[in-house]
């Protein structure tokens, strides 16, 4: 039975969508063939929480099923944490990585299910693509992180000091994971444009997008780079 | 009385063939017998091209047929059949009947039967899938004789199909209908016409519905992935419950195991992968020779795994699918197998009666 969700989409959208997953230059190499055997499910850690299944990327997009692929597109793919356990596959295939480009695709054309799953993730986006760092020191306070105990509470109130005590200079950071250098920023930056990457993201939300090619911009013109 | 120097083999398919050549290369005078007027057997019958590499039939085997018609020891009878026996090892006394009715009686030492089997008819008993109902479902021997046309049309409107399935096992491992067995070769069948079906009509979109697939040695990537990943087949493991006609389509209804739902798809063409039983000749040799017959009703062999061709009445060898499923790899085999130990025991024979 072919999937009945997102009726109201036209099986042209989805085929247009289907067809840019195809044509990206690791898909041959990350998709062959699925006999259905299950040990990409075994070994995902997402599967063990989740309704969900690299087996069943593979072979929706082994058997060219755009309905199921569509619905996997808006739903199935956020649920994987991109770990890779799953290229154990006898038959080298890489469901991972077909996720992986089924998220730059889903990205890249600002699925409205997209801009809901990386909504929350809007300053994170923003700290790694100006900063190259993620989660940061300042980050770690008691009401977000109720689990980690209450050690949580206690570092978080001296976390400057806590920092200092750490023996490498760079690491006396509270805002930023480590000290990140002019330079090495620049050169992520430089990286960012080239590969399309922060192009990316004008699809998903302007803003974002535009502040950081502000910042960007007027790092690398610092710099002396020119990116033309 | 003096033993017999003639060996009697019984069916010219492969492994009547090879049997028969290979106990005439090593000197052994051969009487080969074929109820058809041509030799060569069922492959060569009915099928267009052959598992695993895919090579036009009459040119994979015009050196097997041409070998038994030109060898010297070889006495070929075509359009007779075997139709009494009396008499035992080194002694047989076989009668033999032409289309015409005329009947010789041969005295033959050793007898090798490779009678093969038939395909399963999906309507012997229970109406299965609508075989007799509808015309656009058809078995594996009848997209085999479209392939030998070269053209692919449904044959309820002339036209090219665009959605192809094959339905597995018909007629194997289904205990209601008696046939508990698998036939072997069904899914690599299966899996090369969907490639055949492809390659002539490379829109068309083509399922195999299956419940194991039985992908030998190296059938798995020359044909099963091969079929997958390069011809785009969509495998589903799920056996289809009925084929129902809807407007100038059929429609059918399984289970998509593996993605967890049910299914009701339309199909233009459905081909139905009938499997392996004895054939008639097989089952008409088994009464005549005073054969036994294993569990499933193909000829019972003694020595197995380790020999695969006495049968348990002495003299009488069994190549082929007579003795139960065989690709053609395995009939050839079996059938040298067969003319060796039949070789054998007439020299032994001889041998004992020198003595």
């Amino acid at each position: 039975m072919p999937s009945d969700r997102y009726q109201e989409v036209p099986l042209e959208d989805k085929l247009r969508l289907f067809e840019q997953v195809k044509a990206d230059p690791r898909f041959d190499d990350y998709l062959y063939g699925c006999y259905e055997c299950g040990i990409c499910v075994a070994a995902c850690p997402s599967a063990r929480f989740y309704d969900f299944s690299p087996r069943k990327i593979a072979q929706t997009l082994a058997r060219e099923d755009v309905e199921l692929f569509y619905e996997q597109l808006n739903d199935d793919i956020w649920n994987c944490s991109q770990c890779f356990s799953c290229v154990r596959c006898p038959r080298k295939n890489n469901p991972g990585g077909l996720i992986t480009i089924m998220r730059e695709v889903a990205v890249k054309n600002g699925l409205r299910s997209t801009k809901q799953a990386l909504a929350g993730y809007t300053r994170i986006i923003y700290k790694i693509m100006t900063t190259g760092t993620q989660v940061s020191p300042d980050m770690l306070q008691e009401d977000a992180f109720p689990d980690w105990g209450p050690g949580v509470k206690e570092v978080a109130q001296n976390l400057a000091l806590w920092r200092r005590a750490l023996p490498p200079e760079t690491l006396h950071t509270t805002g930023l994971s480590w000290d990140v250098e002019e330079r090495t920023k620049q050169e992520l930056y430089l990286i960012w444009k080239m590969t399309g990457a922060l192009d990316m993201i004008a699809q998903l939300d302007e803003g974002l997008h535009d502040i950081m090619e502000e910042v960007m911009e007027e790092a690398l013109e610092e710099g002396g780079w020119s990116t033309h | 009385m003096t033993i017999a120097s003639r060996l009697l083999v019984i069916g010219a398919g492969p492994a009547g063939l090879e049997a028969a050549a290979a106990a005439a290369d090593l000197g052994t005078p051969v009487v080969l017998v074929e109820a058809k007027d041509e030799i060569g057997g069922t492959p060569l019958a009915y099928y267009a091209t052959l598992t695993p590499h895919l090579q036009e039939t009459h040119e994979a085997m015009q050196g097997m047929v041409a070998r038994v018609r030109q060898h010297p020891h070889i006495d070929l009878r075509l359009g007779t059949r075997v139709v009494d026996r009396e008499g035992e090892a080194g002694h047989f006394q076989v009668t033999l009947e032409d289309k015409a009715g005329k009947r010789t009686v041969e005295e033959v030492g050793a007898v090798i039967v490779a009678t093969g089997f038939q395909h399963f008819d999906p309507g012997r008993e229970t109406q299965l899938y609508g075989y007799y109902e509808y015309d656009d479902v058809i078995t594996l021997v009848d997209a085999e004789a479209m392939f030998k046309t070269g053209r692919i049309v449904r044959p309820s409107n002339g036209q090219p199909p665009e959605r192809i399935a094959f339905i597995q096992c018909v007629g194997s491992r289904d205990r209601q209908i008696g046939n508990q067995w698998c036939s072997k070769v069904c899914c690599g069948i299966a899996s090369k016409q969907a490639i055949e079906f492809k390659r002539l009509l490379p829109q068309a979109k083509v399922f195999i519905f299956y419940i194991d697939m039985r992908m030998y040695g190296f059938w798995e990537d020359l044909l099963y992935w091969k079929a997958q990943e390069e011809y785009k087949v969509n495998y589903i493991r799920g056996i289809v419950t009925e084929v129902i006609r809807k407007g100038d389509r059929l429609l059918i209804k399984g289970e998509d195991t593996t993605m967890g739902r049910p299914m009701e798809v339309p199909m233009d063409l459905v081909v139905l992968s009938v499997g392996m039983e004895p054939s008639a000749g097989t089952r008409e040799m088994a009464r005549i020779f005073g054969l036994p017959k294993e569990s499933h009703g193909f000829l019972a062999t003694v020595g197995e795994p380790l020999d695969t061709v006495s049968t348990p009445v002495p003299g009488v060898y069994v190549a082929g699918a007579a003795a139960g499923p065989k690709d053609i790899e395995d009939s050839v085999s079996m059938g040298g197998m067969a003319a060796a130990k039949a070789v054998g025991f007439l020299n032994r024979l001889k041998v004992a009666e020198t003595v």
